[in-house]
C-alpha cells in the first residue's frame, strides 16, 4: 500500500509497483512509467511520464507539496497511512479560520455545550466580519485564540470535544 | 532579491545629480524601484523600515537605513513626523513617497518642505485640492474637463425631473444620504423617471431619514482610462499618453496596459488634452495621473486625479521610454521638463499584471504563507518588479500585492502572448497567488478582443474559472508531488538491488 495524497480535496492513492529498472507507479490503480526522474529538490524540474516530458515547479515541505504544472497551482498533502488508519472523520472536531484575520469577539467558552450552527467566535478580515459556528452539536473543548488575537488561514480556532460511542 | 531588465527606460547623461541623498518613505517593490533610479542617477538612497522588516529587500538595497518605531509596521510607515526627523538626521535632501502610505498626504508634503527638505511630488495645496472629491470635480468642471452630468437635490420634484431628463438616459437615481445600494434606481427612459424618483425618495426617507435624492448619468460597461501627465509647476504640462485599467476586482486594478485597447485616436487625443488642461490649470508640479470613466458611446468624464506615481507607471515607461521616477526627481529639483509634447511617442504595447497573495476562487480573500519557491521570468521585454525572497513570510501586515509583472511587445497581441508566457515561467509557491487567474484573463477571447470594462471579471466569471482538471493532469501532478517527498526519495535511494523489483511503500 502507498500513501494517500490529497489533491483539490480528493484523496488519491499512489503505489510503487516497481523501483527498478524503471520506476512504475499506480495512481488510483492507473499504471505510469516514470523515467528521467528529477533530483527531488525544489525548483523548476521535470520527469518523463509514459514517454512524455512533464515540466513543473515544485516546493515540498513535510507532508505538503506546492506545485505549479500545466498552468495550474496545486497544494498536494500527504496523509500518513497511520493517521488515516483509525478511520474516524475528525473534520467536525475543529473549526479552522477560512481566512487570515483577527478575533473580534468570543461568545462561548471551553466546557460549554453548543448546538450545530451556534456562533462561537466572531472574526474579522479585510473589514469583513464572519461568525465561526459549531459544525455539529457538542461541547467546546478549547478556544485556541482569544479576542484580539490574529491568525493565519486554516489555523485551528475552536476545538470541540470528540464524539464518543455513537460516532 | 530583485532582477529587473529595463532596457526601454531612457538614460540621459546627467551633469550633476540634482540631489545628493534621497530618503524613500516606502517599502516593497516601489521602494526598490525608486532606489534603482536613484542609483542610476548617482544619488544615495535611504530606506526606512519597521523592526519586522530588517531583512526586507528595500532595506538591503539602500545605501543607508533608518529603523522606525511603531506599534505596527503600517503605523511606522505612516508616521510622517518620525520620517521627516529621520531624513534630517541622515542629511537627506529630499523624500520620495512612492505610492500609498504618505504619498497623498498634504500635511506630510508640507512638513517635508517646512523641514527644509524637498517633497518629490506636487505642492501640498495641489494634493489637498485633488484629494477632496468634491473640490476636484468642481475644479475640473471649472476648467473645461468633462465631469459626470448630475442633478443635485432640490425641494422641487418637477424641476429635478426636468433637469434629470436633460442629462439623458440611463440615469442613476441615488439617495443623497445613501449607501449600501439602498435608494438606488437605474432609470432607462423618461417614462419611468417620475415613478423611480418618487420610489427612490421614499426609500431614502425610510432608510436614511433623509428623502433627498440626486441623479447622475449611469455608465454601462464603463472603461477606466487614465492619463499620465508631467507638470513643471509653472503652468507647463505634457501627457505621456493613456493607460487602460479596466480589469478590476473589488474596485482595484489587477491588469493594466498602455496604450488603451482599441481606443480611437481622436478620442485618445481628446482625453489626453483634457488631462493636460487640468494639470496646466492647477500649475501642477511633478508626475500625476488623471483618471477618467469612458462609456461605450465614447463619452468620458473625470473620475479623480492621483497626485503621485501610480502602481502601474511601468507600462507607460515601457511604451514611452521615459523613466518617470527620474522625471519626478528632476522636476522636484526645479529643473525644466526635458521633453516637449511632440517628442513623446509610443512604441509598442505594454501589459502589467499585479501578482497578489489572494485566493481568486474564494472571493479574492487575502492569503498568507511562506514563500517556498520563487522562480521568475527574465528577458529584455520583461520587468518583474518585486521585493520578494525565498523564505519570506507573507502576512496581512501589508497590501496583498506581492509583485508586478510588466511585459512589452511590438503590438497588443504580442504583449499579451509574451505576458502569458512570462506568467507561465513565474512560480511563487507557498502562498496562494493569482498567477493562474491572470493568465486565464489574458488568454480570454474577450480580453484579446479588447472588449474591456470594469465589470469584465464579473461578466466572464464562468469562463475565467479554472477548468476542471483532467485525470491525466491529476496523475501528472500527483507523480510530480510524489517525486518531491523526502521519504519517497529516501526509499528510492535506499532500495537495495534484491528488493528493487518488489513494489512497496510503507512508513
Amino acid at each position: 500500500m502507498g500513501p494517500t495524497l490529497i489533491l483539490e480535496g480528493n484523496a488519491h492513492t499512489v503505489e510503487v509497483l516497481r523501483w527498478r529498472p524503471r520506476l512504475v507507479v499506480l495512481v488510483d490503480g492507473r499504471r505510469h512509467e516514470v523515467t528521467d526522474v528529477d533530483d527531488g529538490r525544489d525548483g523548476h524540474r521535470s520527469a518523463v511520464v509514459d514517454g512524455a516530458v512533464v515540466e513543473f515547479m515544485r516546493a515540498a515541505d513535510d507532508g505538503r507539496c506546492h506545485l505549479r504544472i500545466d498552468g495550474r497551482t496545486f497544494e498536494i498533502d500527504r496523509i500518513d497511512p497511520r493517521d488515516a488508519a483509525g478511520g474516524d472523520d475528525h473534520s467536525h472536531d475543529v473549526v479552522r479560520a477560512p481566512m487570515p484575520g483577527v478575533v473580534v469577539d468570543v461568545h462561548r467558552s471551553a466546557g460549554e455545550a453548543v448546538l450545530r450552527g451556534e456562533k462561537i467566535v466572531t472574526i474579522e478580515s479585510m473589514k469583513l466580519q464572519t461568525a465561526l459556528v459549531a459544525p455539529r452539536d457538542g461541547v467546546v473543548a478549547a478556544l485556541r485564540r482569544a479576542a484580539g488575537d490574529t491568525f493565519d488561514k486554516d489555523a485551528v480556532i475552536i476545538e470541540l470535544e470528540p464524539l464518543s460511542g455513537e460516532a | 532579491m530583485t532582477t529587473v531588465s529595463c532596457p526601454s527606460v531612457r538614460s540621459v547623461a546627467e551633469a550633476e545629480p540634482p540631489f545628493a541623498k534621497v530618503l524613500v518613505a516606502n517599502r516593497g517593490e516601489i521602494a526598490v524601484r525608486v532606489m534603482r533610479t536613484l542609483a542610476e542617477m548617482g544619488i544615495a538612497s535611504v530606506a526606512v523600515h519597521h523592526a519586522v522588516e530588517r531583512s526586507a529587500a528595500h532595506v538591503l538595497l539602500a545605501d543607508e537605513v533608518v529603523e522606525l518605531e511603531g506599534a505596527t509596521p503600517i503605523a511606522a510607515h505612516l508616521d510622517g513626523a518620525q520620517i521627516v526627523r529621520a531624513a534630517r538626521a541622515v542629511g537627506a535632501d529630499a523624500i520620495h513617497p512612492g505610492y500609498g502610505f504618505l504619498s497623498e498626504n498634504a500635511d506630510f508634503a508640507r512638513a517635508v518642505g517646512e523641514a527644509g527638505l524637498v517633497f518629490i511630488g506636487p505642492r501640498p495645496e495641489t494634493i489637498r485640492l485633488m484629494g477632496d472629491k468634491i473640490s476636484a470635480i468642481e475644479f475640473a468642471r471649472a476648467n473645461g474637463v468633462p465631469v459626470a452630468p448630475s442633478v443635485m437635490p432640490t425641494g422641487d420634484l418637477d424641476a429635478f425631473l426636468a433637469e434629470a431628463e436633460a442629462i439623458g438616459f440611463p440615469l442613476l437615481i441615488k439617495a443623497a444620504a445613501g449607501g449600501g445600494g439602498k435608494g438606488m434606481n437605474i432609470v432607462r427612459s423618461a417614462a419611468d423617471l417620475a415613478e423611480a424618483a418618487r420610489l427612490a425618495a421614499s426609500e431614502a426617507s425610510r432608510y436614511f431619514g433623509d428623502g433627498r435624492i440626486y441623479a447622475e448619468r449611469w455608465v454601462e460597461r464603463p472603461r477606466h482610462i487614465e492619463v499620465q501627465i508631467l507638470g513643471d509647476g509653472r503652468g507647463g504640462a505634457i501627457h505621456l499618453y493613456e493607460r487602460e485599467c479596466s480589469v478590476q476586482r473589488r474596485f482595484q486594478k489587477i491588469i493594466e496596459e498602455a496604450p488603451a485597447a482599441a481606443l480611437p485616436i481622436a478620442l485618445r487625443d481628446e482625453i489626453c488634452a483634457a488631462a493636460v488642461r487640468l494639470a496646466r490649470a492647477a500649475d501642477y508640479a511633478n508626475a500625476g495621473t488623471v483618471e477618467f470613466i469612458l462609456d461605450a458611446d465614447g463619452r468620458f468624464h473625470f473620475l479623480e486625479m492621483n497626485t503621485r506615481l501610480q502602481v502601474e507607471h511601468p507600462v507607460t515607461e515601457m511604451v514611452t521610454g521615459i523613466d518617470l521616477v527620474r522625471a519626478q526627481i528632476e522636476i522636484a529639483a526645479g529643473r525644466d521638463l526635458r521633453l516637449a509634447q511632440d517628442e513623446i511617442s509610443l512604441r509598442g504595447h505594454a501589459v502589467e499584471c499585479r501578482i497578489c497573495a489572494e485566493d481568486t476562487e474564494n472571493g479574492y480573500l487575502p492569503a498568507t504563507g511562506t514563500i517556498r519557491l520563487l522562480e521568475h521570468p527574465q528577458g529584455r521585454n520583461i520587468r518583474f518588479e518585486n521585493a520578494l525572497s525565498r523564505g519570506q513570510k507573507v502576512t496581512t501586515d501589508f497590501d496583498p500585492m506581492l509583485a508586478k509583472l510588466v511585459v512589452h511587445g511590438r503590438d497588443r497581441g504580442e504583449a499579451i502572448d509574451r505576458a502569458i508566457e512570462a506568467l507561465g515561467d513565474l512560480a511563487i509557491l507557498g502562498v496562494t497567488v493569482n498567477v493562474d487567474h491572470l493568465a486565464r484573463i489574458l488568454g480570454h477571447e474577450a480580453f484579446r478582443a479588447g472588449a474591456l470594462h470594469t465589470g469584465f471579471l464579473v461578466e466572464h466569471a464562468a469562463t475565467l474559472a479554472p477548468p476542471a482538471t483532467s485525470e491525466a493532469e491529476r496523475d501528472r501532478a500527483l507523480i510530480a508531488a510524489l517525486l518531491g517527498f523526502h521519504e519517497f526519495r529516501e526509499l528510492m535511494a535506499g532500495v537495495s538491488e534484491p528488493h528493487a523489483s518488489i513494489g512497496f511503500w510503507r512508513n
